[in-house]
């Protein structure tokens, strides 16, 4: 690899523990490096199969960022290992919710330039993103007529409270058209009051189809097959040149959604391994869930 | 490029030819016919020429966004010619040279800090002392130290901003 | 961004892969690097056994492997792995052979159902290289010879007088008891 003196010593240790974890811990699916590309090995599991069945269908949804990004360069399986029981210490002393994009919150964090030292922030989540520590989500909100978003990372000591003032998910997977649209869909009271769901029921569905502003917006909405806007109200130019940039064939290409997922088994493997854990998350999720007293605004 | 596709002549140092039908479609798509033009993602920065919005209700700034003729960045006050949050610029409003501070950008931030769907500043004068009287929308806190930091080394007071601002975020 | 897609529960793909797919650069693009991969993908499953290029037939493998696990895990009355098989099998009468005979053929199989030999280079040459991609559990012969050395007569014999020895051993201590 890296010639011998190029390297201090310390470095040079790291390297070699490093290249030690990847032998013992790596095992399952490492990657090679090769002159073209790096080769992903096939998974093979560490934990019990038969205790596939005790882990949660959902969990995927409920807590992504426990699951890795699926690039096999920067994938190591100690550190995901280690990062899983911070993240769990982490929500051990600080519960973190079960949120989508689409749900209101209201994030409490520690601010040494602010009134009484912390700072609440209520807001619609657009975006989230990242997985283990550097997990982060989006919150945006219109104050004083002024559309503001914040990034919070989840794991971050600096976070003192999240909570969710409405759970529901919507249309899109990523909300990032509402900075182009009106600004009455982005707008929340500060003061909102937490809307509790029943006990079990399904996270809701708000079907709410957006107005955007006139032209012209950050991105081209056009193109991006938005389920959560009205009618855009275009030229027809607008439609045919998106229809020139669609890729219909990407949907039928298994392996580039494959080579962007982690497959099943190691699923149920990282779940498994943080099963212990599970009375602790599930308490945490079903804290927000309970019966259904307001009526959601929509 | 242009000239030789309406001329139709193609330069091939001393040869001349007429160029087929199929090239000058090739060349007129390359320089604007839509597919052929790349450009870079949109970067939100605030550099000099960028337009921005007065928030403060100081009456120069009140009518200058009223006219519609935004105030336009001149120089941005640090090593990098990319303005922060808290960063101090001059502007051009209404043909004078004033100095502002930047209290919102449109750019992503780091985290905790607020990312505003306008890039705002807030009027000042050279001694720091803004001049409205307030800031109708929400500033974020971080100005608190980043402004202190700013007047420590040059004998000036920005930090007068915060006492006319309504609302931290 | 930057987060595992979690819309889709996918088996895991038992074939060493690249971490990132091959360009296969192609007058229509990337959608015709697919068509490329379709049509290796449907001569594989009507033939069997395919004589190819080894990027070419390194690239399909890993699209035979998703489809046939696909079509075992969902069935043939799933309609998005239907879909799937009709793009990817150009003649109709190959989406039957994939759930009716592949399907049940590697339903119990806990290995990978494709297998990719590396064939004399006529060339010397990277991107010349060639293979054979061939389903496993075909019916023709077996491409490589089976050298184990097992069935040889002196490994039976040897085998055998060790067994004979343990026995032999065993009945000893016995007798000392």
């Amino acid at each position: 690899m890296v010639g011998v003196g190029a390297r201090s010593g310390a470095a040079r240790l790291f390297g070699v523990l490093q290249g030690l974890c990847r032998e013992t811990w790596g095992c399952q699916a490492r990657g090679v490096a090769t002159r073209a590309s790096t080769r992903v090995l096939p998974f093979i599991p560490t934990q019990d199969p038969d205790v596939i069945r005790k882990v949660p269908h959902d969990f995927r949804v409920v807590y992504p960022e426990f699951l890795p990004n699926p690039v096999p360069e920067w994938r190591n399986r100690l550190r995901e290992k280690i990062e899983r029981k911070d993240m769990l210490a982490r929500r051990s002393n600080m519960p973190i919710p079960e949120f989508y994009i689409g749900s209101i919150m209201a994030v409490t964090v520690a601010d040494p330039n602010a009134a009484g030292k912390t700072n609440r922030f209520v807001g619609i989540c657009i975006q989230r993103g990242d997985s283990g520590l550097r997990a982060w989500f989006s919150l945006r909100n219109v104050i004083d007529h002024q559309g503001l978003e914040i990034k919070y990372e989840m794991y971050s000591p600096l976070v003192q409270n999240i909570e969710v003032l409405r759970l529901e998910k919507r249309l899109d997977d990523e909300l990032l058209y509402l900075r182009d649209a009106l600004p009455i869909y982005s707008t929340f009271p500060s003061d909102m009051e937490t809307e509790i769901l029943q006990e079990g029921a399904p996270v809701p569905v708000n079907p709410i189809k957006v107005q955007l502003k006139p032209r012209p917006w950050h991105e081209r909405w056009e193109r991006k097959n938005l389920q959560g806007v009205r009618d855009l109200g275009l030229p027809e130019r607008f439609y045919k040149k998106a229809k020139l940039h669609e890729k219909p064939w990407e949907k039928y290409d298994l392996m580039k959604e494959y080579r962007a997922t982690i497959p099943e088994e190691e699923q149920a493997d990282i779940f498994r391994e943080i099963s212990s854990h599970y009375p602790l998350l599930e308490s945490t999720r079903r804290r927000g869930k309970r019966k259904r007293v307001l009526p959601s605004l929509s | 490029m242009i000239s030789c596709a309406r001329t139709r002549y193609h330069n091939n140092g001393d040869e001349k030819r007429e160029l087929l039908s199929s090239e000058v479609t090739k060349v007129w798509s390359r320089v604007g016919g839509g597919s052929g033009l790349h450009t870079s993602a949109p970067r939100q920065e605030i550099r000099k020429m960028a337009r921005l919005r007065v928030v403060d209700n100081s009456a120069l700034g009140k009518s200058a966004m009223l006219e519609g003729r935004p105030p336009k960045c001149i120089h941005i006050y640090n090593k990098r010619g990319v303005g922060f949050t808290g960063d101090k610029v001059l502007v051009a409003i209404k043909g004078q040279k004033k100095q502002a501070i930047l209290t919102g950008c449109h750019q992503d931030q780091k985290p905790l800090v607020p990312k505003f769907d306008s890039n705002n500043i807030v009027l000042i004068d050279e001694t720091g002392s803004p001049l409205g009287t307030r800031i109708h929308v929400p500033i974020p806190t971080m100005l608190r130290k980043k402004l202190t930091d700013m007047s420590r080394p040059k004998g000036a007071d920005y930090t007068k901003i915060l006492a006319i601002a309504t609302r931290f975020i | 961004m930057n987060q595992a897609e979690i819309r889709k529960l996918i088996p895991a793909v038992r074939v060493v892969i690249n971490a990132k797919h091959r360009r296969f650069s192609n007058p229509k693009g990337p959608e015709g690097r697919l068509m490329m991969m379709r049509k290796t993908v449907t001569e594989l499953v009507k033939l069997e056994r395919v004589e190819l290029n080894y990027q070419r037939g390194d690239e399909a493998r890993g699209y035979a492997e998703r489809l046939i696990a696909s079509a075992i895990k969902n069935g043939d009355c799933h309609i998005p792995t239907m879909e799937m098989a009709n793009y990817w099998l150009n003649e109709k009468q190959l989406v039957h052979k994939l759930f009716k005979v592949l399907a049940v053929r590697y339903r119990d199989s806990t290995e990978s159902y494709t297998k990719l030999h590396k064939a004399p280079n006529k060339y010397p040459g990277f991107f010349r290289e060639k293979a054979v991609l061939e389903l496993k559990g075909n019916p023709f012969p077996p491409l490589e010879p089976n050298n184990s050395s097992r069935n040889w007569i002196h490994n039976i014999l040897l085998e055998e007088a060790h067994q004979e020895y343990i026995k032999k051993k065993l009945k000893e201590e016995e007798t000392d008891n």
